[in-house]
């Protein structure tokens, strides 16, 4: 039970939903400013891994470390120290229906910064310029695009000024010119604010050009984790099929 | 000056607004009502007509037996403290309560019976009706219906205009006779009331049942119009299927009340003020 | 056979029934705890307060104008038959305030603000704003529902009372019109036989049913599952509770008297 050096690192981590196992033994690890994507199969784990960074899902069997402290038993209060320090885009973006988006991105900033309303909006804007959103910052969500709500979320996150951004299949459903947008925000992030990124996908573009690690989950572990030259140059069958976008081949598929 | 010139301008355009909307729909309420009458016809009323299997006797089931604890708990307690309330401003006023009994049955029969159950059952069957039908709708399962040539009001609204119609009849009878029940039941525990005396069906006249029975064939046909118009005017996603509830429920209650309203007043003036 | 059926029915809406019981206790604890010490977010509670508010009134206003009117249909026969004009006023006002009133406003309230709520918090959970408002360390009860139970119960004593000044209105109209009592005698008799308390009992009753109203509703949208469908559902059983819990309570309270 020794904290580990690097930032993140789940160890023999087990999961199962309704009896049916789903992490079966994950370990990886995170290093400080690194982008690392997690890539796979659909319905192999990907977004349930880091779901448990943040709470939302509890583990069944292994632990989970955070800088050196272990937070797979924090309860939900526990977890509201470690949600300001990992930030959360989900897939959908969820930004919130019934304000614009400068008051959503306003909104941690005046509950945890406990700014008044002015001030937060203020610096809303400010937030909104970093992901080139400034003309739209009286806009609703509904009347938007998916790339500019996803970047509208992005700024939210990054209100709490937090260490580590997961990103839930950030370019999943987007054109190429959006989806390549939103890849360079996040390398942009990593590059000019030094936070580490843990980028949950399975977009081979944006694995291929600005991931720096890539840990690839087959059957509930990390099958092959490395740079991704050394994932395009595995000799690993079933890690070439991945790669390749190849619909047969050694991979099990459940369904298929 | 011309700010307060504006406010009224404002306020009478506002009403106004309200009073053409109101006006429009219910206008559209009637034009459903009427479809649904002609969708019976379609239906029932000619040979070979399409009729969907056991439809008839499913939304009887949902509307009636699902129902059935719901309104005899709700309606029993509410006959408990009906009668609590009467006993006690019976003996303060006229000092004697033989009388509580019989003058309770009238009004049971004639308006609280049929009334409580049918606001009881606009909440929880409008709701049910507008839930079912506007997540069909706002999935687009009501165009698909369209598409394969069946009226909506005929599949969705006319099973359950005549399961509620008979459900509630039903259920009125049932509701009436649990809050006599509840009521004779608190009359004798706290206030010693002989059972004998309090269940007296002497003053019950045929004009009682007659209004009774009106009010809950105008219920139970109101509660599925509404509720279906609701639901079908659905629109969007989740948020939409919330909407049509929501006004369903409303609306359904506000049914009720006046029609309640509207026949006790008419009853009352027909017969000349000897109700 | 049949009767095994209709056994293990009634014990299998017993166990749900209670699921939900546990649930809404659970939820009314973590209201209660959220409260100590009172931080609430003033814009959601403001915003809500208007917007529960301006819904409500007309149709609480029309409601409660014709549930004041039937309050002296229903006493016009004894009326007539006693030849005492001044007891429509008395029972009229008798049961508008003490029972008709709270109970009615209650559930039309439960209708019109309660199940858009369940609607909202509803659709807010499927569409996991829910889940974003706790990515972002912001605690959804006391940013979210806190303030909508204030308010849901601020509003509807303030409906109550207004409603209950509406329907005496209403009262004293029907009676000019159907049973042809001069406005005067209906005025003295309000004011002869009801007392503050009486008043008061409807607004204890109202306060409890707004408690119960506004948990009750915001349960039902928290733990919505499945979409357009589910919100439909929550919708639906959040508007059953409500009334179930009202009649409940009124028995109560009644019985109290407070």
């Amino acid at each position: 039970m020794t904290a580990p050096a690097s930032l993140i690192e789940f160890r023999d981590v087990h999961k199962a939903f309704d009896g049916k196992p789903v992490l079966r033994g994950m370990t990886l690890s995170v290093g400080k400013g690194e982008i690392l994507f997690i890539i796979g199969t659909s319905g192999v784990g990907k977004s349930v891994t880091i779901k448990h960074l943040v709470g939302f899902l509890r583990i069944d069997q292994g632990e989970i470390w955070f800088d050196g402290k272990r937070v797979d038993q924090l309860d939900e209060k526990g977890f509201y120290a470690v949600r300001r320090r990992i930030g959360m885009v989900f897939q959908n973006a969820t930004l919130f229906d019934s304000m614009t988006l400068a008051e959503n991105v306003a909104l941690p900033l005046r509950k945890h910064k406990k700014l008044r309303q002015a001030t937060a909006l203020a610096e809303a804007m400010g937030r909104l310029e970093q992901v080139y959103l400034t003309g739209f910052a009286d806009r609703f969500p509904a009347e938007l695009s998916d790339g500019m709500r996803k970047r509208a979320a992005i700024a939210r996150t990054l209100t709490m000024d937090p260490e580590v951004v997961l990103f839930d299949e950030p370019t999943t459903g987007l054109d190429p010119v959006n989806a390549r947008r939103i890849d360079r925000l996040i390398l942009e992030l990593s590059r000019n604010l030094g936070v580490t990124a843990v980028v949950v996908s399975h977009d081979l573009a944006s694995i291929f050009s600005i991931a720096d690690r890539v840990a690839f989950l087959y059957q509930g572990r990390v099958h092959a984790v490395g740079t991704p030259a050394e994932m395009r140059d595995s000799p690993d069958p079933i890690v070439q099929q991945f790669i390749q976008g190849q619909s047969s081949g050694p991979m099990e598929t459940p369904g298929f | 000056m011309s700010f307060v010139i504006d406010r009224i301008f404002g306020t009478i355009s506002a009403v106004g607004a309200y009073a053409i909307g109101g006006v429009r729909a219910a206008l559209e309420l009637w034009m459903v009502f009427v479809g649904t009458i002609a969708g019976i016809w379609r239906m029932y009323g000619r040979r070979g007509a399409r009729r969907p299997a056991g439809a008839l006797v499913e939304q009887m089931h949902i509307i009636g037996n699902r129902s059935l604890l719901f309104i005899v708990v709700t309606i029993g307690f509410i006959g408990m403290v009906m009668i609590y309330q009467a006993c006690l401003q019976f003996s303060r006023a006229v000092g004697d309560l033989s009388q509580v009994g019989v003058q309770f049955l009238r009004l049971i029969v004639s308006d609280l019976g049929p009334t409580l159950t049918a606001m009881m059952l606009s909440t929880r069957v409008g709701a049910g009706i507008a839930a079912e039908i506007g997540s069909m709708k706002v999935t687009e399962q009501v165009d698909a219906l369209r598409m394969s040539g069946v009226l909506p009001v005929d599949y969705l609204l006319v099973p359950r205009f005549l399961a509620s119609i008979v459900m509630t009849l039903g259920l009125s009878i049932l509701g009436c006779a649990i809050m006599y029940g509840a009521g004779g039941l608190t009359a004798w525990l706290s206030f010693e009331v002989n059972p004998r005396v309090f269940f007296d069906v002497s003053m019950v006249r045929p004009r009682h049942l007659i209004l009774g029975l009106m009010k809950a064939l105008a219920y139970g046909a109101a509660i599925p119009i509404v509720s279906g118009f609701c639901g079908l005017r659905a629109r969007g996603s989740s948020e939409g299927v919330g909407w049509a509830t929501t006004a369903a429920v409303v609306g359904s209650s506000f049914a009720v009340i006046s029609i309640d309203f509207l026949l006790s007043v008419g009853a009352l003036w027909l017969l000349g003020g000897d109700l | 056979m049949l009767g095994e059926n209709a056994i293990t029915n009634i014990g299998s809406r017993a166990v749900a029934v209670s699921r939900e019981l546990g649930g809404i206790t659970i939820l009314f604890a973590q209201i209660l705890r959220a409260l100590v010490p009172p931080r609430l977010d003033t814009r959601e509670l403001v915003k809500n307060l208007h917007k529960m508010g301006n819904r409500s009134v007309p149709i609480v206003a029309l409601t409660a104008f014709f549930t004041g009117g039937l309050m002296v249909v229903q006493a016009a026969p004894f009326v007539q038959r006693l030849q005492a004009t001044s007891l429509a006023g008395w029972a009229a006002g008798y049961a508008v305030l003490r029972e008709v009133g709270p109970i009615l406003i209650a559930l039309m309230f439960s209708g019109r603000v309660g199940a858009n709520n369940t609607a909202e918090l509803g659709t807010m959970t499927v569409t996991e704003q829910l889940d974003g408002l706790r990515a972002l360390a912001i605690d959804p009860i006391r940013y979210l529902i806190v303030p909508r139970v204030v308010s849901m119960m601020v509003m509807l004593v303030c409906l109550t009372v207004i409603g209950d000044l509406i329907a005496l209105l209403g009262a004293m109209l029907v009676a000019k019109a159907v049973l042809d009592i001069e406005f005067g005698i209906m005025y003295a008799s309000f004011v002869e036989n009801l007392a503050p308390e009486d008043f008061l009992h409807g607004v204890y009753k109202s306060l409890a049913f707004g408690l119960s109203i506004a948990v009750t509703s915001c349960y039902f949208g928290v733990t919505v599952r499945g979409g357009a469908v589910g919100v439909g559902r929550a919708v639906n059983a959040a508007v059953v509770a409500a009334a179930v819990s009202v009649m409940l309570l009124d028995f109560f309270l009644t019985y109290l008297n407070v």
